[in-house]
């Protein structure tokens, strides 16, 4: 199995967005309608109060072959939370559930903090009309740090299997300062949690890491998305050095993959399937935030590639 | 109307010599009894930093039993290490809990961390002593009671008891920060969770005490006891504005409840308020209730939320 690249397919930068936003598109993450595919991203706004960025959720309706951009969403999708909420400076990334007639939107609240840049907790929004706009559950999240998971829990990623809603998400181990002239940075590693509702959710072990380590314990771990297929389950994520990993190639951002065949082992196999790392211009230096979901029958792979996605994301499709 | 007789002052901070991390505040005092002395839990600060910034610690005084003015020793160290940098207590472990568990003491306490856009968010601790309640070790990195949709911040103040077999926790969640002449001032209520462990805690998510002074009134120290066939709780109360002033400063409230989850208040029961002049004609807040020897006390703060330490009160007669 491979990846075969179809390239960059949204460019932030060709579009009037939201919120004052006018770079990034970031962690592309699918609602499937009948005749087209609403692809919500992260954007981002610079906060006036500082010069630091705030993140916005937008979406653009693309045909379902990908090839023609239908519309840009020019309106507040979701408004950031209040003062002192979890996600009163972004929301990076939402991820789309349909149950019940009702769109759920688990979204990763981002809260500037002091001695650290900034602290992520889990939240929960639903939409009545479409996806257009999403009402806040409460003003706090369903899922924060806890005992065992001290940190930036966030990345959750949500697909009722069964009875059971599950969902895959990322939890901070630690903050630590590797050289005296760099801010601290942070490692987190993917976790699964389960609930019965969708709002409250329970760990069967807090901080037990289901996706062994590549680069050893100083890998950090993200953007979790899993999908059936022939009766197994393909999760696929991104990973990096926890350090030295904006600008330095060797260390940013590449996708990983791993399967399982009963939503608790996981075995990971970043070759399978293999992405043709042919390196197109926009994702030579990094290839982060991926979500694999399925449309007409095709396992496709958004993804974002150099800067974070600062300039788009592109699309892969599967082939066997 | 219960009948409180000030005994003054018990504790002075500033009178201790020789620990640079207990330099100003008594705070929130808790007690434990001992055969010959009545242990209490305070918390305490050393001088603001170059910012005007605190960090708060946890400690104890052991008065003397038969006269609770006498002083036996205070800790030589602070009774908990503050967090690792980006752990939701990193720059304070204010206030503390304690309660017996067998010949362990179990020790819940607030964790500070600092903000960007308001100055700090507060979460619930856990930590155990296996040294009759001179050093606690903490049960993991992160908090044991965190935000959830309608506790979006602020969570502290923790109060721990066990009845009938369940444990209870009472403890404040902040409902909303205002903007008070440019200052973020947050704006909490009395809240309550129980647990069959201590461990994990099921929130009741709804407000004990009803709002008197004004809707935004922030409430905290719920202190609950049982006496004479039902539970009561005092607790303080200020306005949301200008409170650090008599005016508008903390008083001592008053409610009961025969189940634990529907409480009458009735403030006009305290018995207790402001003196006219001394070291509580400001203030007074966080009431502690402790019987010992057959007699009922209050440990109280007085001016500055406890700046210069905490003093007693005895009750005349019984709880009816």
């Amino acid at each position: 199995m491979k990846w075969k690249k179809l390239g960059k397919i949204f460019d932030p930068t060709q579009h009037r967005l939201p919120n004052e936003c006018a770079q990034f598109a970031q962690s592309p993450q699918t609602l499937i309608f009948d005749d087209f595919v609403r692809i919500y991203f992260s954007t981002r706004a610079v906060d006036k109060a500082n010069g630091k960025y705030l993140s916005h959720i937008a979406y653009v309706d693309m045909s379902k072959d990908f090839h023609n951009i239908i519309r840009v969403s020019e309106h507040t999708v979701i408004p950031l939370g209040d003062l002192g909420c979890f996600d009163e400076h972004g929301i990076f990334p939402i991820n789309l559930v349909r149950h019940d007639e009702v769109i759920y939107a688990y979204t990763c609240g981002w809260n500037r903090r002091v001695s650290v840049s900034v602290d992520t907790a889990i939240g929960l929004a639903v939409s009545h009309d479409n996806g257009q706009t999403f009402q806040r559950l409460g003003n706090g999240p369903v899922l924060a740090a806890s005992l065992h998971e001290p940190c930036l829990v966030g990345d959750g990623f949500v697909k009722i299997i069964g009875d059971i809603w599950h969902m895959w998400y990322i939890f901070g181990t630690g903050w630590k300062t590797y050289t005296p002239d760099t801010p601290p940075d942070r490692t987190y590693k993917i976790g699964h949690a389960v609930s019965n509702n969708g709002i409250e959710w329970t760990q069967e072990e807090e901080a037990r890491q289901i996706i062994s380590d590549r680069l050893g314990k100083d890998e950090s771990q993200a953007l979790p998305s899993v999908i059936e297929m022939d009766d197994r389950y393909l999760m696929t994520f991104c990973y990096r050095q926890s350090s030295d990993f904006r600008k330095n190639k060797d260390r940013g951002y590449r996708i990983g993959h791993a399967w399982s065949d009963d939503l608790n082992n996981w075995t990971r196999d970043d070759e399978n399937p293999h992405l043709a790392l042919i390196p197109d211009e926009w994702d030579t230096e990094m290839q982060c935030y991926p979500h694999v979901f399925k449309c007409d029958d095709k396992v496709y792979l958004l993804y974002n590639g150099n800067e974070f996605g600062r300039y788009g994301f592109g699309l892969a499709v599967l082939e066997t | 109307m219960f009948k409180w007789q000030k005994l003054g002052k018990v504790f002075i901070p500033q009178e201790v010599q020789n620990r640079s991390w207990l330099k100003e505040f008594a705070q929130a005092p808790a007690t434990l009894v001992f055969d010959n002395f009545v242990r209490v839990y305070f918390s305490c600060r050393p001088p603001a930093d170059k910012q005007g910034q605190y960090v708060s610690y946890s400690a104890y005084v052991d008065l003397e039993r038969s006269d609770l003015f006498k002083i036996c020793q205070v800790s030589e160290e602070p009774i908990l290490s503050l967090g690792n940098i980006g752990e939701f207590d990193e720059f304070g472990t204010y206030p503390v809990s304690v309660i017996r568990d067998g010949n362990l003491i179990r020790a819940y306490y607030a964790g500070w961390t600092r903000c960007e856009s308001v100055p700090f968010n507060v979460a619930i601790g856990c930590a155990i002593s296996n040294d009759q309640g001179k050093t606690f070790t903490k049960l993991g990195k992160g908090p044991i009671v965190s935000y959830s949709p309608d506790e979006p911040f602020v969570l502290s103040g923790p109060k721990i008891r066990q009845f009938n077999g369940l444990w209870y926790l009472w403890y404040i969640a902040g409902r909303k920060w205002k903007i008070i002449e440019g200052r973020a001032e947050p704006v909490y209520k009395i809240r309550m969770a129980t647990s069959y462990d201590g461990i994990n805690w099921s929130k009741l998510n709804k407000d004990l005490i009803e709002s008197r002074i004004e809707e935004d009134e922030a409430q905290a120290s719920p202190d609950v006891f049982f006496s004479n066939g039902k539970y009561h709780m005092f607790f303080c109360y200020r306005y949301s504005s200008h409170y650090r002033s008599r005016q508008n400063g903390y008083r001592i409230g008053y409610a009961s409840s025969t189940n634990l989850v529907d409480w009458v208040r009735d403030d006009s029961k305290a018995g207790i308020d402001v003196s006219e002049q001394g070291w509580d004609a400001e203030m007074i807040s966080y009431p502690h209730i402790f019987e010992l020897d057959g007699k009922t006390y209050m440990a109280y703060l007085g001016d500055q939320v406890g700046r210069y330490g905490f003093g007693l009160a005895a009750l005349e007669g019984t709880f009816d």
